[in-house]
């Protein structure tokens, strides 16, 4: 009975759901009035940076990644915690065959420079820090499967991250310093498309990239030891 | 000296980002991390009241004003809040320094200051997403908080948690898109302004999503299943860091929701129909229960269920009662939770029937314990029993009776399962083969701080109520939170 009103409630619930999502505009041009249009319009000239997702991410709405960059150290601070076992862990996996360890082994350094490219050209090319961080992650995601005794050290990627997190805030605050507002961009704007434009973009996304392949390792790694 | 109140979401970040590093030199320092830090935070709410009374403070970020950037709106509520969350914060902060022993501390320090960061973002930010950010924020250190003792059952309570507010989250996110796409802003002022022009089927759907995604972390009913397990499996300083601060944040945001950006008429008899049946659902669950801290949940929903009531009436007076009700729990909940937590801690049991005779053995605890009680049941001198006079004589005054004479049925609940384990406390004999250990002095003085505030707001409510009718006149009247936001363009 019970199941049955809940499939009954659920039902209801999803078809009104339906409904309103069947009327939702898609595709139509609605971007052009209002707040998008005037993103659209003047990020360029105003913020310095090319990518106006990026400027969006990073400037107007900057408040907004830096609790985003917060929730993702969250979850790494609290799944830490909670595996937390006071003793050194192992991965339990064998050693891969020898082409896959060769092959991680060319393809690392390359996986590397590429997070590294995607994170300092956030404000250039579609991408940036939360991307270039998850693909560095994934270049050592490739050592952890390749070889069993490949070790990150903890003590390294935790400083990494909490400079990282300190530098965000700090460029921040440096807003405050200057007598403007928290966030503002208070350096020289550049030249668009040139690397060094967008003021504080590039710098803060840096900071971004460099936190997220940390938290990411790390947390690729705790949960990759199982046994003791 | 006033600084920039965007300080108190910046320095608690910054604070923990810093701990990990700051762990290394030295082991000890974590731990005062968050008082110094929460106590900043007390003391910038404390300075903004006057300039908030007054008129909105709104506070740019990044240099774009409102509706292109993001922006602090610090009206007179949430201020108070931000106030409030502080002053929990700062109480319980001072508390964990004895108390947290659990490894590894300094994640748990951690832990504990973004969760309080959260909750203040939630109350201060002017922006629909950045609100949703912060929730996030304060919800998921609110699950690892919940799993922190790393038991079983503390897995499985947060677990629960993450589901269900896992779920919550997503509705909040569908709400915040569909309301994005009609109105092309996410300025909650701007929102306001703009969600008239919005087909109500479509505002409906918005609100839908908002109400349950919100409800979850305000203990609505039937969203608040996961409470009872959290609030009894976590460690105690978080029990009363979920009941004086989480759920505050939450009621904020349905509040929010409901009186700023949607107009829906109905929409306050169905809060007060929900608040009567959270009300009554859980004072006779409480009454069930065996365990002190799963009591304690439970009467901190039936609590909630009660400032949805008052809520639910959408008049200045009803308001204000709830507010008042709000700061009341944020006092006493905490209060009750924590001197629980050390009353477990010496009988080493959690059930009620092994606090026997406790008043005897540790007379301070015992009366803390019992001053919480009774000004949560509504004693008359104390501070519970103004707030409780102002919802039940509102809800009469506005001709609903029957909801009156339910409230009054729950609080006479509410009296007896409190009483019962006063009772025990004082009137049992104990056996006397309990090893014998000692509060720490920094348990007592945080107790104690609210204890004082509890009996001024009891003696002198017309203390408080000053700062909660402006707090109350931003919700009831929308148009001056709307133009105090497009003012300064």
């Amino acid at each position: 009975m019970r199941k049955i009103l809940a499939v009954f409630f659920i039902g209801v619930f999803g078809y009104y759901m339906l409904a309103i999502l069947m009327d939702f505009p898609f595709g139509i041009d609605h971007l052009n009035p209002g707040l998008a249009g005037a993103y659209l319009k003047d990020t360029v000239s105003k913020t310095g940076a090319v990518n106006v997702v990026t400027s969006i991410i990073v400037n107007y709405r900057g408040f907004d990644t830096l609790g985003e960059v917060t929730v993702l150290f969250l979850a790494a601070t609290g799944m830490s915690a909670l595996l937390y076992d006071g003793k050194t862990m192992n991965r339990s996996r064998q050693n891969a065959s020898v082409i896959v360890k060769a092959g991680s082994r060319l393809l690392f350094p390359l996986i590397i420079i590429l997070g590294a490219y995607v994170f300092i050209h956030g404000h250039l090319t579609p991408g940036g820090g939360f991307q270039g961080g998850a693909i560095i992650a994934s270049g050592f995601l490739l050592m952890f499967i390749s070889y069993r005794n490949y070790h990150v050290s903890h003590r390294i990627l935790s400083n990494v991250e909490s400079t990282a997190g300190s530098v965000f805030v700090v460029l921040g605050l440096l807003g405050l310093l200057y007598g403007a507002t928290f966030l503002e961009n208070i350096m020289p704007l550049g030249i668009p498309n040139k690397l060094f434009s967008g003021g504080l973009i590039p710098l803060i996304y840096i900071a971004v990239g460099f936190k997220v392949g940390a938290e990411l390792t790390a947390l690729l790694d705790t949960m990759l030891k199982t046994v003791k | 000296m006033m600084f920039d109140p965007v300080l108190m979401i910046a320095l608690p970040l910054l604070a923990a980002f810093l701990i990990p590093v700051i762990n290394r030199f030295s082991k000890a320092i974590p731990k005062y991390i968050p008082v110094v830090v929460i106590g900043f935070n007390l003391y910038e709410s404390i300075m903004l009241l006057p300039y908030s009374m007054v008129k909105p403070v709104i506070v740019i970020i990044a240099g774009w004003q409102p509706p292109l950037g993001i922006n602090l709106t610090i009206g007179p509520l949430g201020n108070i809040l931000a106030l409030m969350i502080s002053l929990v914060g700062f109480v319980v902060a001072i508390y964990n320094i004895k108390f947290v022993t659990e490894e590894p501390t300094e994640k748990y320090y951690m832990l504990f200051l973004l969760i309080i960061t959260g909750a203040t973002g939630v109350v201060l930010t002017g922006d629909l997403f950045n609100m949703f950010v912060f929730l996030e924020i304060t919800s998921i250190s609110a699950y690892a908080l919940t799993a922190f003792i790393r038991d079983r059952n503390g897995a499985e309570a947060a677990f629960k948690y993450l589901l269900i507010g896992g779920i919550a989250s997503t509705m909040i996110l569908l709400g915040i898109a569909i309301i994005y796409t009609y109105t092309g802003t996410l300025n909650l002022a701007d929102i306001a302004q703009k969600m008239q022009y919005v087909d109500p089927k479509i505002a409906l759907a918005a609100m839908v999503l908002l109400i349950v995604g919100f409800g979850v972390e305000a203990e609505l009913f039937p969203l608040n299943g996961w409470a009872p397990d959290a609030y009894s499996q976590a460690p105690t300083p978080v029990g009363a860091v979920f009941g004086g601060i989480v759920v505050k944040a939450g009621v904020y945001g349905l509040a929010r929701m409901i009186y700023t950006i949607f107009n829906f008429e109905g929409v306050f008899y169905f809060l007060m129909i929900m608040g009567l049946i959270t009300l009554l659902m859980a004072e006779m669950s409480a009454m069930r229960q065996s365990q002190i801290k799963r009591m304690l949940a439970f009467s901190s929903i039936g609590q909630m269920g009660l400032v949805f009531i008052a809520f639910g009436l959408a008049t200045q007076r009803g308001v204000e009662g709830a507010l008042f009700q709000m700061l009341n729990h944020a006092l006493l909940k905490p209060l009750l939770f924590l001197s629980a937590g050390y009353l477990v801690y010496y009988s080493g049991s959690k059930n009620i029937e092994d606090l026997d005779g406790m008043g005897r053995r540790k007379p301070f605890l015992a009366f803390f314990f019992a001053f919480g009680a009774f000004a949560i049941m509504g004693l008359p001198p104390l501070n519970g029993f103004w707030s409780k006079m102002i919802i039940i004589s509102e809800t009469i005054r506005n001709g609903f009776v029957i909801v009156a004479a339910f409230v009054l049925a729950g609080s006479v609940i509410e009296a007896v399962y409190y009483l019962r384990v006063v009772g025990r406390l004082y009137f049992k004999k104990h056996d006397d083969n309990q090893q014998e250990k000692y509060v720490h002095g920094s348990a007592i003085f945080a107790m104690s701080i609210l204890v004082i505030l509890a009996i001024v707001i009891g003696l002198y409510p017309d203390l408080v109520m000053q700062y909660l009718k402006p707090a109350a006149e931003e919700l009831v009247n929308k148009s001056l939170y709307i133009q105090s936001v497009f003012a300064i363009n």
